[in-house]
């Protein structure tokens, strides 16, 4: 994120929250979402597929709702509170999300797999008894060319069975 | 009782748990001191002459670092198969194709490097292009490489002896099949990190599906020396074959990386992806069959016209492979085979899952399904008519161990209801009709002795905890084969998976292995691993008898725990074991195996049968519905069965059929790449279209039981056989339901509207 001499006006200084923590920054008005979390922040778990909203690679939850970060400009943010594949982990431990994941085989190149769970969890906290046409909505977006769908759908129906009732995870 | 203690089961990978909680490194998440951002400036022509490339303005841009043009590459040209070498690192004198290589910067940014290739200043002479290989194969046609035609490669077999079957046969049918170019579109775009900084060695991240592979191949077109160049593959997000062959982006940033004495990265965009991606070989297929009035097929006859691109990959090989299995399906006792490579000024063409023979059995399977109309015949008796048996050795030399066709064959019909619910013409109170296809195939099993070698080392050492770590060359791209490989040796050496781990992915650590293609990992490298799992288990047991005080060959181990089999009661932990090696016998405990097919070494100049000790069957049936006022085509069903052999990992398995399921389905149905003078059109997500979630039906994958003595614990390959019958599957299936035949693909629903109309206005004519 060098500064090049960028003028002041083409550059901003925002607060936002990242995974429960304040980030305060002055960055380049053009920087995209993905960009800055990726180059930024040193968070590389969201990736980058297409760079132009078709694949979903670069899905994150903001507020809670699941948007392609390549196509939302990090000063969007300000105010706002961002949740990536990284915030999901608490203390080491596995969001029931991920541990399904890996035990109904959703996972195979894995490129794909930070987005899809984003999705998914998004669906989730909206929606805890989903149907299999739900999921299949919800992650409509995501492209898997591994061909993880039965699966990731399997492995969602399976976490939904297991949510507890209260407090969103 | 099980006789396995995790063969067969069903296992969650190894090597996940990175990847679902974003921990999981791939090669643009690799980050370097110094790192700087390559850009390559592509041609935007389909065929044109160099003249002129004015850098100056470049090089006065503040950030950039180097460029390079055809000026700065070694005048050594390169293909996959070096005997038939045709392109440089950057375009010298012409370019050939719109993306090809012209020019390439380095800057310390990505935009700097971006706004660099924009100034660079090309004077280009419009040459005329060829875009059909057909018309590029006639003589008048733009040359590409300067010989005298465009015809780079042609292949000549018989097997049998054609004229005479044709002779026998009853009924002869000639019909001509053309199949797409189609994109891998794997999630993670192409692209490497090359850094010639260290230690005077070539350090090269790369992505790739043939670590040692890609090590010769930037050895050869740089003019260094093999031993001054590493290799590391990170994680990989998806492979499908578009991995196998470099492309110019590991020579360009070493290039690069040299110049400035900087780690150099170059990622490809999405639409550099579509449009210098490489893609799948279009075939144009010739199919003429005979066949008696029982329905066997006694002679075929095939010309196979190749749609090469601008430079040579691996068509020869792709040719190989379609050829092999065209002989060995049915095991037709005559066959005539005539194919043709030609160049044509678009992306090359490479290897892309199913290497030619997903063509080649569209083109079959359609037809079969015609034959059986024309005599009457049920699809799925024309097909148990001809089907293969095991114990034959086929006329082009293929000897079949183990196959299981004949109950693939059995096993999908009876789950999809063949004789019962197919041919329900019309889905009531709508405007759509159901129909059912059938298709059948065979693939290579793993073992492919085409380039000579055919052979595997594993290391296993032995921690002073126990944990076990196995030295394997097996390359993961996703497909799961790091997980085999933990199975196999936690199976041989009587630990649990959980204690293995598999490493590999450096060229200076793992044993020379020509890469996962060809549906050859688990056979080749599980051999090795098998091989090296018995080698360290004498070296536990000599250590766990002197522990029990009692003849090693009396003792047998499984999960982690080592027992006298008449007395198992004495016992002791694999852990308790390697602690005491190490720490109170001084001694280590490892391992070494190895794989090794003698039959490899020379096996091209043989039948071409010989090349393959093992053949993998498979048989699918499609449900769809088509409707008629939309022309969508709604697959509702794929049903599929396999013999793979032993299963090594049944959840994995059944992913790796379903994800091949699901290109199968996207090649049928929606993907082409479209051309408008030598452009790719649709070089993006909305307008190349992959099945997403709401495409891909429930599916039913079947394993059938067989044993294959040459394998590890009896497996075969099962990377690409999900993806060979698909397609035809689902057109068989298309004219189950309106009765149209579609000779081509995709068959996208302007497709069967227009052939719908055509249909109603013949009815019409005759009315």
């Amino acid at each position: 994120m060098a500064s090049k001499g960028i003028p002041s006006k083409r550059r901003k200084y925002v607060t936002f929250g990242v995974n429960g923590k304040r980030v305060e920054v002055d960055i380049d008005c053009r920087m995209t979402l993905v960009d800055f979390l990726r180059e930024g922040l040193g968070l590389t778990g969201t990736k980058v597929g297409c760079n132009r909203a078709e694949c979903g690679s670069c899905t994150v939850l903001v507020d809670g709702k699941p948007v392609y970060s390549c196509t939302v400009l990090a000063i969007e943010m300000a105010g706002r509170e961002v949740q990536t594949i990284e915030g999901l982990t608490e203390r080491g431990k596995l969001h029931p999300i991920q541990k399904a994941f890996i035990e109904h085989d959703a996972v195979q190149c894995g490129y794909c797999t930070p987005g899809m769970i984003m999705s998914i969890k998004a669906l989730l906290d909206k929606n805890r008894q989903p149907k299999e046409d739900d999921v299949r909505k919800a992650i409509g977006g995501n492209l898997c060319r591994c061909g993880c769908y039965l699966n990731i759908i399997k492995a969602t129906l399976a976490v939904s069975q297991t949510i507890p009732t209260g407090k969103e995870q | 009782m099980n006789k396995f203690s995790t063969i067969e089961k069903r296992i969650p990978r190894n090597d996940v748990s990175e990847k679902v909680t974003g921990k999981a490194s791939y090669m643009d998440d690799i980050s370097l001191p110094g790192l700087l951002y390559g850009k390559i400036l592509r041609s935007p022509h389909p065929h044109a002459r160099i003249l002129d490339i004015d850098t100056q303005e470049v090089e006065n841009l503040e950030g950039v670092r180097a460029v390079i043009t055809g000026r700065d590459v070694p005048d050594i040209k390169f293909s996959f198969i070096q005997e038939m070498a045709d392109k440089y690192i950057l375009c010298k004198d012409k370019s050939r194709y719109v993306g090809d290589e012209v020019a390439a910067v380095a800057a310390a940014d990505l935009e700097t490097a971006k706004k660099a290739i924009s100034l660079i200043k090309v004077k280009y002479e419009l040459l005329d292009a060829v875009f059909d290989p057909e018309k590029a194969m006639q003589e008048d046609a733009p040359k590409l490489h300067g010989s005298e035609s465009n015809v780079v490669y042609e292949r000549h077999e018989e097997f049998g002896d054609v004229a005479r079957g044709f002779e026998e046969a009853d009924y002869i049918f000639q019909d001509r099949f053309v199949t797409p170019l189609v994109a891998h579109c794997c999630m993670e775009p192409r692209g490497c990190i090359a850094d010639y900084s260290r230690a005077g060695r070539l350090t090269i991240w790369s992505p790739t599906q043939a670590p040692h592979t890609i090590r010769e191949e930037v050895s050869t077109v740089l003019g260094i020396p093999l031993n001054k160049i590493k290799v590391i593959k990170p994680c990989v997000g998806g492979g499908f074959g578009s991995r196998l062959v470099m492309d110019m982006k590991e020579p360009i940033a070493a290039l690069l990386s040299k110049i400035t004495g900087h780690p150099v990265k170059i990622v490809n965009s999405r639409q550099e992806e579509f449009e210098t991606g490489k893609t799948r070989y279009s075939y144009i297929i010739s199919m003429r069959t005979g066949v008696r009035g029982d329905g066997r097929i006694v002679a075929r006859e095939v010309e196979m016209i190749v749609d090469n691109g601008a430079y040579n990959d691996k068509g020869p090989r792709t040719m190989s492979t379609a050829l092999l299995c065209c002989s060995v399906l049915y095991d037709v006792p005559n066959i005539k085979f005539d194919g043709y490579i030609v160049y044509t000024n678009k992306q090359p063409g490479t290897a892309f899952r199913g290497f030619g023979n997903p063509q080649i059995t569209f083109a079959m399977e359609s037809q079969l399904d015609m034959i059986a109309e024309k005599l009457g015949m049920d699809p799925m008796e024309i097909r148990l008519t001809n089907v293969n048996k095991a114990g034959v050795t086929t006329t082009s030399g293929a000897k079949i161990d183990s196959c299981g066709l004949e109950e693939c064959i059995r096993k999908v019909a009876k789950e999809s209801n063949w004789n019962d619910g197919k041919r329900q013409k019309n889905l009531d109170n709508t405007n759509k009709k159901i129909g059912m296809g059938m298709a059948a195939m065979t693939h290579p099993g793993g073992g492919n002795r085409a380039y000579g070698y055919s052979a595997n080392d594993a290391f296993i050492k032995v921690s002073e905890d126990g944990l076990v770590t196995l030295i394997s060359s097996a390359v993961e791209v996703g497909q799961g084969i790091k997980t085999v490989m933990a199975q196999i040796v936690a199976e041989e050496l009587g630990v649990r998976v959980e204690d293995i781990i598999v490493i590999g992915d450096d060229t200076d650590l793992a044993p020379f292995d020509l890469g996962c293609f060809g549906s050859r990992s688990t056979y080749v490298c599980g051999n090795a691993a098998l091989s090296c799992a018995k080698d360290t288990k004498k070296e536990v047991f000599e250590v766990a008898g002197e522990m029990l005080e009692i003849d090693p060959d009396t003792l047998t181990a499984s999960q982690g725990e080592i027992w006298v089999k008449e007395d198992p009661e004495r016992r002791v932990s694999f852990s308790e074991v390697a602690n005491f090696a190490i720490k109170r016998k001084g001694r280590p405990i490892s391992g070494k195996g190895r794989f090794f097919d003698p039959l490899a070494p020379g096996a091209v100049t043989r039948q071409i049968g010989e090349l393959l000790p093992s053949f993998s069957f498979g048989c699918q049936v499609a449900v769809v519905d088509v409707d008629l006022e939309t022309g969508e085509v709604n697959v509702l069903r794929l049903i599929s069965a396999h013999d793979s052999g032993t299963i090594i990992n049944t959840m994995g398995a059944e992913s790796q059929v379903e994800g091949a399921l699901a290109q199968g389905l996207g090649y049928a149905l929606m993907e082409n790449i479209i051309l408008e003078n030598g452009t790719v059109a649709n070089s993006n997500f909305l307008d190349y279209k992959i099945p997403t979630s709401l495409d891909v039906p429930q599916l039913k994958t079947i394993f059938v039981n067989t044993y294959e003595p040459s394998g590890p614990f009896g497996a075969k390959g099962l990377g690409e056989p999900g993806l060979v019958a698909s397609a035809p599957a689902i057109t068989n299936a298309v004219y189950d339901a309106i009765g149209i035949r579609f000779n081509e693909l995709p068959i996208t629903p302007e497709k069967i509207l227009t052939a719908l109309k055509e249909k109603r206005a013949q009815l019409e004519a005759h009315v």
